[in-house]
């Protein structure tokens, strides 16, 4: 009974569904906050995150004649399930008392989950892609399309960038990299050229500026979610930010070793507050440079960053085998 | 590779104001577009047919909504033209200092919108809010921030006191510090340069034979500007540059349009100070005797025309307006033909597009 309780606990509330549903509202506020202050903007109140929410679910939901009805239902409900899932993988903070040993307070943990998380978040990518297709609006058609050029883009050097954590500490479990941190140093100190590609890879995943290429709405009014409406668009943007929320934390378990014990201060408030840390350098990213072109992206990708992810593993191998 | 086509317009988020471009693009990259205008159509060159000189000048005001002092002034010019009137020396530069206030304006506007369709968002954000100052100077002579109705025939009806020239003075000190930060940003970000270089490119050649004129023939190193070219209001006056730039590129436009910014508040400062004393308009009479005249301008956007003819009542039998808009449309086509979709809404923005004055 217990066993069942503390499964639907870890589900629903903490670290599951209402935990990231809440983090995902904060941290799209402190976004939209931050970028609009220094653009010299106010920025929405605390609660228009919430409010955009509800009102999107509230609308009508409307398909153009000859989308695929039951594929345009289907995705965000996949996508947004894919991401739900990748989040159980990602401890958000230790046990307060005891715990299994070496993981953190993920929902569940085994060798080999950073291979299942880094397959779980590419799939809303796919999904976008697939939801553009089957819209039947050219603006759709080109920003599934780009969507998908996109993920060819910086998905492998972003792959590349996260495997160097786990080469280094020998594990793929990332409750076990995360705390394997804890009593050495930061990856971010001995990998800082594998952070900053992962950070960019991960605006790449995200869509953000200077990567808001697949819903560029100067040029495809919104990409692959122009048909969508009401509460399938909700999903969407709910998906995003919840794949935000997963994104930063991931980095964060990798790079910035998870959250530290042994400290006063309690371990998810230091775990926040890193996260926060991480998302405000998305924030300024994303006030300070134009968005590029597709095929300047994929230059980008190929050129610079997966040349240098490479660079970054095969030091790492040659430490390792040193 | 399959052909699609993608319609931009008349409703599309990059417009500001309806138009329709069908392009056809193979994969990303546009082969041919079709333009249609004609969605602002207001006739209002027939509307002017009925109705009196003085009525006219509130007409041909609201043919544009940024440029809408330099419509007035230049038919305000020709109608004095056709009646012989001296206008006061004060009037000249007040009318001259509305339409350099009007061209800033117009530019940071310009600026603010080119820099949303490629995706930055924060120079848009500070030229539109930068924008405001010009526009809190021009509302408090006035009375309007874009529709100013300052121009009568034979004159201007606003005035400035020292006071107001002082307070005009320091908040011109302000933009322009302002605008210096933004020529820094553009010219140092990279993203703002991989995004306009090399995009919407029109020769000097093309740009002669589609007669384009305004900032984007001056970007592309062909030297006009009525302001110099065919001296009007107070000119003739003045000391100012003409900026040109060779390479005839977007980002050469937002060079040319930057600096011009900076030069006209070079200008308004001149006309502050120089203001010459005296009455600000001179009796016109209702009829105008018969003949014809050409009154030229120079628009935010280029040369603007005018043309007025007389039948000896008190209503033009015509009046044609040319605007500057019309020479770019045309090129449109030429500046799209290669370029990828991504690049549509540089190449659009680039050229600064009214279409409302276009189809008027």
């Amino acid at each position: 009974m217990n066993d069942w309780l503390s499964a639907l606990f870890a589900l629903f509330i903490f670290p599951g569904f209402g935990f990231l549903f809440v983090c995902a509202l904060a941290f799209q506020w402190i976004d939209r906050r931050v970028a609009a202050r220094l653009q010299g903007r106010i920025g929405p109140p605390w609660f228009q995150p919430l409010a955009d929410f509800i009102k999107l679910m509230a609308k009508e939901d409307i398909l153009p004649t000859g989308a695929h009805e039951w594929a345009c239902a289907a995705l965000p409900i996949v996508s947004l399930a894919a991401v739900l899932t990748a989040a159980l993988y990602i401890p958000p903070s230790f046990p307060p008392i005891g715990g299994e040993e070496g993981g953190g307070w993920a929902a569940s943990a085994f060798e080999g989950d950073l291979i299942v998380v880094l397959f779980l978040l590419s799939i809303p990518a796919l999904a976008c892609f697939l939801a553009g297709w089957l819209s039947v609006s050219v603006y759709s058609i080109i920003g599934g399309n780009r969507s998908l050029l996109q993920y060819f883009s910086y998905e492998v050097p972003f792959l590349m960038a996260l495997s160097g954590p786990a080469i280094l500490s020998g594990s793929w479990s990332i409750s076990r990299i995360a705390a394997q941190q804890s009593q050495t140093a930061w990856m971010v100190f001995v990998q800082p050229l594998g952070f900053l590609l992962a950070t960019v890879g991960l605006i790449g995943k995200l869509k953000r500026v200077p990567f808001d290429i697949p819903k560029a709405k100067s040029e495809i009014v919104a990409g692959p979610l122009t048909e969508f409406s009401g509460r399938k668009l909700a999903l969407w943007h709910l998906t995003l930010h919840m794949q935000t929320v997963v994104g930063i934390f991931l980095l964060v378990n990798l790079f910035l070793g998870g959250c530290s014990i042994g400290l006063v201060v309690p371990a998810t408030l230091v775990f926040g507050v890193k996260a926060v840390l991480i998302l405000l350098a998305l924030s300024v990213a994303s006030v300070l440079y134009a968005r590029l072109r597709i095929d300047q992206l994929a230059s980008l990708g190929w050129r610079v960053l997966a040349p240098l992810a490479l660079a970054q593993i095969l030091i790492i191998i040659w430490i390792g085998v040193a | 590779m399959t052909r699609m086509t993608i319609p931009i317009g008349p409703q599309h988020p990059m417009l500001k104001e309806p138009l329709s471009f069908l392009l056809t693009v193979e994969g990303e990259q546009v082969v041919d577009s079709a333009l249609r205008i004609g969605y602002v159509h207001r006739g209002i060159e027939r509307i002017c047919q009925n109705r009196n000189y003085i009525q006219n000048v509130h007409v041909v005001e609201r043919v544009c909504g940024i440029c809408s002092h330099i419509h007035t002034t230049t038919y305000c010019q020709g109608v004095e033209a056709l009646l012989g009137l001296q206008v006061p020396p004060r009037a000249l530069y007040l009318r001259t200092l509305l339409c350099e206030l009007e061209r800033i304006h117009s530019h940071m506007l310009w600026l603010g919108v080119l820099a949303e369709d490629i995706g930055f968002t924060t120079i848009f954000m500070y030229a539109w809010r930068d924008r405001e100052i010009v526009l809190d100077i021009m509302e408090e002579l006035s009375g309007g921030r874009v529709a100013h109705a300052v121009n009568v025939i034979g004159g201007v009806r606003i005035d400035v006191d020292e006071a107001q020239v002082d307070s005009i003075l320091a908040r011109l000190d302000e933009l322009e510090r302002q605008i210096e930060t933004l020529l820094g940003v553009i010219q140092h970000e990279r993203t703002f340069q991989v995004r306009t270089r090399g995009v919407g490119h029109l020769s000097a050649e093309q740009a002669r034979r589609y007669c384009v004129v305004g900032p984007t023939a001056r970007a592309s190193g062909v030297d006009v500007d009525m302001r110099r070219d065919a001296p009007y209001a107070a000119y003739d006056r003045l000391d100012f540059r003409v900026i040109t730039a060779e390479e005839g590129d977007v980002w050469a436009r937002t060079l040319v349009r930057v600096q011009e910014t900076i030069e006209s508040l070079h200008m308004c400062r001149q006309l502050l100070a120089g203001l010459p004393q005296g009455v600000l308009t001179v009796r016109a009479p209702r009829r105008v005797p018969p003949g014809e005249v050409v009154s030229r301008g120079e628009a935010p956007r280029g040369e603007l025309v005018y043309y007025i003819r007389s039948d000896g009542s008190d209503r033009p039998a015509r009046v044609k307006i040319r605007t500057p808009t019309l020479t770019t449309l045309i090129t449109l086509p030429d500046q799209l033909r290669g370029a990828t979709t991504a690049d549509v809404p540089a190449v659009l923005a680039g050229v600064d597009l009214c279409i409302a004055c276009a189809d008027r």
